[in-house]
């Protein structure tokens, strides 16, 4: 959740060794359910994995922990509108007058065996996403025209998504050929026990502060579908809370992190400032 | 009817998950006591504007009164009976009654008792008036801190706290306000019912945890009346029709919509396509699924000659918009790959030459890439407003608001036909649910021909503006077409009314709710308001930033096109 522990690549990866998308220490994650050994059965299975899920309820976070359980570099593609395939697979650059192919992060992950993670997955255009196709079947195979090679994927490599279909237009979705590769695990806000433990980790806020703000998120998911297209998330939370942890008062922390970004909305704006007053 | 500030019920439901009518205490209510806020079940009557001597923002107030309410509905019990009580024990077990559902919602929310606290002004001195005692026993059951020695409220107090434990029995308070009224009594402290009004000033008037055995029916069609049906008329016919109309509806419903246009309207001769759409009421906060029908109605054809005559006065913004359009038309930025003369290098193409030759082949010349703005029109709905206000014609302009949309209309249609992909012109007007005039003077796909002029000429305005089903009707449209993104431009004076509607705010959430249903359709709503004054319906209906609001009305043809060209960019 933090932003500093995600690993990003940038369309174009600058050929290094993979010990920087490996993750040394521990992710924090607090498993909600039984979405672990899940996730290490999909593994074991080589089936591809979907993560659906409200933002900023641990998608991200539950990958890096995955990661590091199973000992697999983690090489993470923000998925958007104007990455083409390339982008994914990789190119032809010019170096001292020659030429030398550049391999994308999807390749490397094939090549290497690491486990790709594309995120938002539905942003990326759909005629992009073909390009996984043969590599989330019993193939495993990445096709790359630019080099003539078929690249058959390490028997370690992974592939895992991310979507959240709370906010995505019907224009914005997976073609059915796409979505059907792979298995999906449903994600939502943890327990209130569960959030506040997640809070006190990674907040270091007492439990009793920890407690309240979980009950301002509480009273706002109340509201989804009522004016607000997303309740507040545990991200948002730790947001609030590290504000906090800087000296904020609790009130203006919640003001900051969790009603502003909230809404626009005027009458919603009040009822989820007088929610958080009667929280805290 | 007094708006009240918003977001009380999404505070409620917010808290506990409970949903809530909330509506403005009429007027009349204070003429008794003082003016307190009141709930029968899930209805909460809270005052219009500010109270007398209550300290801090209304807002912060009825924010107040919803938080107290809002803990009885969660931690009430059945309606005590009355039974043989006096009024001084109904009054201290209310007030008990009060402290315990308060209690039992700060161990939830712990900030309630802050947002409760400045309420509390009883002091311990002066006189012991039943009022002063009820007041002081009050906030020593509210605050710990409080101090007071008189015997009764330490008495209270001490039973209250003793019986922590008890304080999930509704029965509880009864038990410890039946005897507590008794030491009043004995203390020869006068209660007078008619003088006493609940302290602090955000509770209830204690009509709401009360079952009142004669008055019941009495007490509850009044309080029913005081505004529970915003939407039809009491009237008997009206009232006959409401309880008719469902089941006529689901006759109706199953036997297809073009068979109900015809049983509605077997007297005119071109039955018009009826479409059901539901209406939002705020009051339930539920949709009335096909509560409103909409009626697409033939237009009838005026002259043509008529627009293009309209359309000259408007000469020079026509360039302008043109010109506009034009630059529209270079927005969008799309890289284009492999030419053979461009502003940068298409690196991919670049090292696909290098490579070429070096492996000796002839390299593909074109390793040049160019960004070129291409613009995506959206499809555009134009939806006017055609009620009886547009016969009006604005102070200072020389022809109606009705001549002004036309122009409007014909503007945009003839600037933008180059430009602009899907073009709609619409128009509504409603007399009453059951007759939502829809008209189309110029459809998606249609072009702006002399037909379509013929029929903008005919344009005519009457009756009223039931927002809500047109707006859904024109997304439902605009929904369906292909176009990256949707937009429905509304030209309206932004005050949704009708004959059969009396509260002025439920067509305003239910036009509302429509913009909200087409946003989730992808269909994006900007309205054009014709009355200045008219900011905070449109506001809440279209949300901040997405309308317009005229001062000066004449300019309304060129004030739309602007709207569309900066809408489009």
């Amino acid at each position: 959740m933090s932003a500093a522990s995600v690993v990003s690549v940038a369309p174009v990866v600058s050929e290094g060794p993979l010990d920087a998308f490996r993750i040394r220490d521990e992710p924090y994650y607090l498993a909600l359910a039984d979405e672990v050994s899940l996730f290490e059965a999909a593994y074991a299975a080589r089936l591809p994995v979907m993560l659906k899920g409200p933002t900023g309820c641990g998608k991200t976070r539950f990958v890096q922990h995955m990661a590091w359980r199973l000992r697999r570099p983690l090489i993470t593609v923000a998925c958007n509108e104007e990455m083409s395939a390339s982008d994914l697979l990789g190119r032809y650059l010019l170096e001292d007058g020659a030429t030398r192919w550049q391999d994308g992060p999807l390749t490397i992950a094939a090549r290497s065996g690491a486990i790709c993670y594309l995120d938002e997955v539905v942003e990326a255009r759909q005629d992009t996403l073909v390009v996984i196709h043969p590599l989330t079947d019993d193939r495993r195979l990445l096709s790359l025209p630019a080099r003539s090679e078929a690249l058959k994927a390490h028997p370690e490599f992974h592939l895992v998504v991310s979507h959240n279909p709370g906010y995505q237009s019907a224009l914005k979705d997976l073609k059915p050929s796409t979505k059907q590769r792979f298995g999906a695990i449903e994600f939502d806000y943890p327990a209130r026990s569960q959030e506040i433990e997640i809070l006190v980790h990674e907040t270091a806020l007492a439990k009793d502060l920890a407690g309240r703000l979980v009950s301002v998120a509480e009273a706002a998911r109340r509201l989804k579908g009522h004016g607000l297209d997303e309740g507040i998330s545990t991200r948002m939370l730790v947001h609030a809370g590290s504000l906090i942890r800087q000296g904020i008062a609790a009130e203006a922390a919640c003001q900051m992190a969790l009603v502003r970004p909230l809404s626009d909305d005027p009458d919603l704006v009040s009822a989820l400032t007088a929610s958080v007053r009667a929280c805290l | 009817m007094t708006n009240l500030p918003g977001g009380t019920t999404e505070f409620v439901r917010a808290l506990w998950g409970i949903e809530v009518r909330v509506r403005a205490l009429s007027a009349g209510a204070d003429e008794l006591v003082q003016r307190r806020p009141r709930f029968v079940a899930a209805n909460l009557w809270l005052p219009a504007t500010p109270l007398v001597g209550v300290p801090g923002s209304f807002r912060d107030y009825l924010f107040a009164a919803c938080a107290h309410i809002s803990a009885h509905l969660r931690f009430g019990a059945p309606r005590f009976q009355i039974k043989s009580l006096k009024p001084a024990q109904i009054a201290i077990i209310s007030l008990l009654e009060d402290a315990r559902v308060e209690r039992l919602a700060i161990t939830h929310y712990p900030g309630l008792k802050k947002l409760w606290a400045p309420y509390y002004e009883a002091r311990a001195d002066g006189a012991k008036t039943s009022l002063s005692l009820l007041a002081r026993l009050a906030r020593a059951l509210h605050d710990d801190a409080y101090v007071d020695d008189d015997s009764w409220v330490s008495k209270g107090r001490r039973l209250f706290l003793e019986g922590r434990a008890e304080w999930h029995d509704p029965s509880f308070c009864r038990r410890i306000g039946s005897a507590l009224g008794n030491d009043l009594g004995q203390m020869r402290v006068q209660f007078n019912s008619k003088d006493y009004a609940v302290q602090p000033a955000y509770r209830d008037d204690n009509i709401g945890p009360w079952q009142f055995e004669q008055e019941q029916s009495e007490d509850g069609t009044q309080l029913e009346s005081e505004g529970v049906r915003p939407v039809e008329s009491e009237t008997a016919t009206s009232n006959q029709r409401e309880r008719g109309a469902p089941e006529a509806h689901q006759k109706l419903d199953a036997n297809g919509s073009e068979r109900a246009s015809g049983l509605r309207l077997a007297a005119t001769a071109d039955a018009p396509l009826v479409t059901r759409h539901p209406e939002w009421d705020y009051v339930i906060q539920r949709e009335r699924p096909g509560f409103c029908s909409v009626l697409e109605r033939p237009v009838v054809d005026g002259d043509a000659a008529r627009v293009a005559a309209t359309l000259s006065r408007y000469a020079p913004a026509r360039k302008r918009l043109e010109r506009s359009a034009l630059r529209l038309a270079h927005r969008r930025p799309l890289r284009v790959r492999r030419l053979l003369d461009g502003d940068r290098l298409d690196l991919p193409a670049a090292v696909a030459a290098v490579v070429a030759r070096a492996g000796g082949t002839a390299p593909d010349p074109r390793v040049y890439r160019r960004v070129r703005f291409q613009f995506e029109p959206p499809a555009l709905l134009l939806l006017l407003d055609l009620s009886e206000s547009l016969n009006a014609v604005p102070p200072g302009a020389n022809t109606t608001l009705l001549e002004l949309a036309r122009g409007a209309s014909a503007l945009l249609a003839t600037s933008l036909a180059g430009v602009a992909g899907d073009l709609a012109i619409h128009g509504f007007s409603s007399n009453g649910r059951h007759d939502v005039g829809y008209f189309r003077f110029k459809d998606f796909d249609e072009p702006y021909d002399d037909r379509a002029r013929a029929r903008l000429a005919g344009m005519r305005a009457n009756l009223s503006t039931r927002l809500g089903s047109a707006l859904r009707h024109a997304g439902q449209a605009l929904a369906a077409r292909r176009a990256a993104r949707k937009l429905l431009l509304v030209v309206s004076d932004g005050e949704p009314s009708d004959i059969d509607v009396y509260d002025p705010k439920y067509l305003i959430f239910d036009a509302k709710q429509a913009t909200i249903s087409n946003r989730r359709r992808g269909v994006t709503s900007f309205c054009v308001g014709l009355d200045a004054n008219a900011e905070e319906s449109v506001t809440r209906i279209f949300g901040a930033g997405n309308y317009s609001l005229l001062d000066q009305l004449e300019s309304l043809p060129e004030r739309l096109a602007q709207v569309y060209v900066r809408l489009s960019a």
